[in-house]
């Protein structure tokens, strides 16, 4: 098992804004960290600097060394999963304990199709 | 080629860290504390000097210091009120790594100069030229260091032809930010090379 993990309910990863996201964080860590946070987040990759919006943090604090725990957030209206040649902006979940370095990431597509927008850039 | 898809795109560049040659940074830090934590890192623009800086930063964080990482671009000047409040809020217990020294005006850096030597622990610059510090470590390029980091980017398999990497190594006269830069916009054009 990974040390730590995002699940979400039915497997889904694609959802449409303002849809509330159904999951589960575990956790099996050799002691319990000071806290376990779970963030919504978007950020931006591609040729240019990154940007990056944090939508909804939910803290767990002395989680113990090993649990699960279920968790929902809404989705904003916006912005949507898309992708150009140059820009990509990506929906993700990440779990992260303090102290430590321990990350996991699910990434999720936000948009009313359930796809990520594709940006057509005229050759 | 989507852009989170491309291997040149930003962050997985940024995840590829300063490759030191020929000194450890453990070799570095004692070389930093001979100078009394006051030197410049040195080189052209494209050469590594921020990522040197920034896990530099890392390093002297996990030895116990303060540090303070000022960026100073054409985006985010350091004009002379700026400096003044930064001088204001330094502390004697903090590093000041200040990331592009150069575009600081010769008056304020004479003041931040002589100020960091009593009111900041030590001051580490990152410069084009040397001569506002002594130099720390001067950063260089070369086409195998080029070849190195774009074969840790690329997909196994995808090698890219070593001559299109010397050729963007000499037409971008060493600038490895710049060759990848360009290596992100063929990737962006096409499937594969």
């Amino acid at each position: 098992m990974d040390r730590l993990a995002v699940t979400f309910d039915k497997s889904r990863t694609a959802f449409a804004p303002r849809e509330t996201v159904y999951g589960t964080i575990r956790w099996n860590l050799d002691a319990s960290p000071r806290h376990l946070e779970l963030s919504l987040f978007w950020y931006t990759t591609g040729k240019g600097t990154r940007d990056v919006g944090v939508v909804q943090t939910q803290r767990l604090d002395k989680p113990g060394a090993h649990g699960t725990k279920d968790f929902s957030f809404t989705l904003p209206e916006s912005p949507y999963s898309f992708s150009g040649r140059l820009i990509s902006l990506i929906w993700a979940l990440e779990l992260t304990s303090s102290p430590g370095s321990e990350i996991a990431r699910q990434e999720i597509t936000v948009s009313p199709t359930g796809r990520e927008v594709i940006l057509d850039t005229p050759r | 080629m989507k852009a989170k898809d491309n291997p040149f795109a930003v962050e997985r560049v940024h995840a590829i860290r300063y490759r030191l040659q020929n000194t450890t940074f453990e070799r570095l830090l004692v070389r930093l504390h001979d100078m009394n934590y006051r030197g410049a890192i040195v080189g052209p623009e494209g050469s590594g000097k921020t990522t040197l800086l920034e896990d530099l930063r890392q390093r002297l964080e996990q030895e116990g210091f303060k540090t303070r990482l000022i960026f100073v671009n054409d985006t985010c000047p350091l004009d002379t009120p700026a400096c003044r409040r930064l001088l204001a809020e330094m502390t004697r217990d903090q590093i000041v790594l200040l990331d592009g020294a150069d575009l600081i005006r010769r008056s304020d850096w004479a003041i931040m100069k002589r100020y960091t030597i009593t009111h900041a622990y030590g001051v580490v610059i990152t410069a084009h030229h040397p001569g506002r510090l002594p130099t720390l470590l001067e950063c260089t390029t070369s086409p195998e260091l080029l070849r190195e980091i774009v074969a840790e980017l690329l997909p196994q398999g995808h090698p890219i032809p070593a001559e299109l990497l010397d050729s963007l190594y000499q037409r971008h006269q060493g600038n490895l930010r710049a060759c990848l830069r360009e290596l992100y916009d063929l990737y962006a054009r096409n499937d594969h090379i």
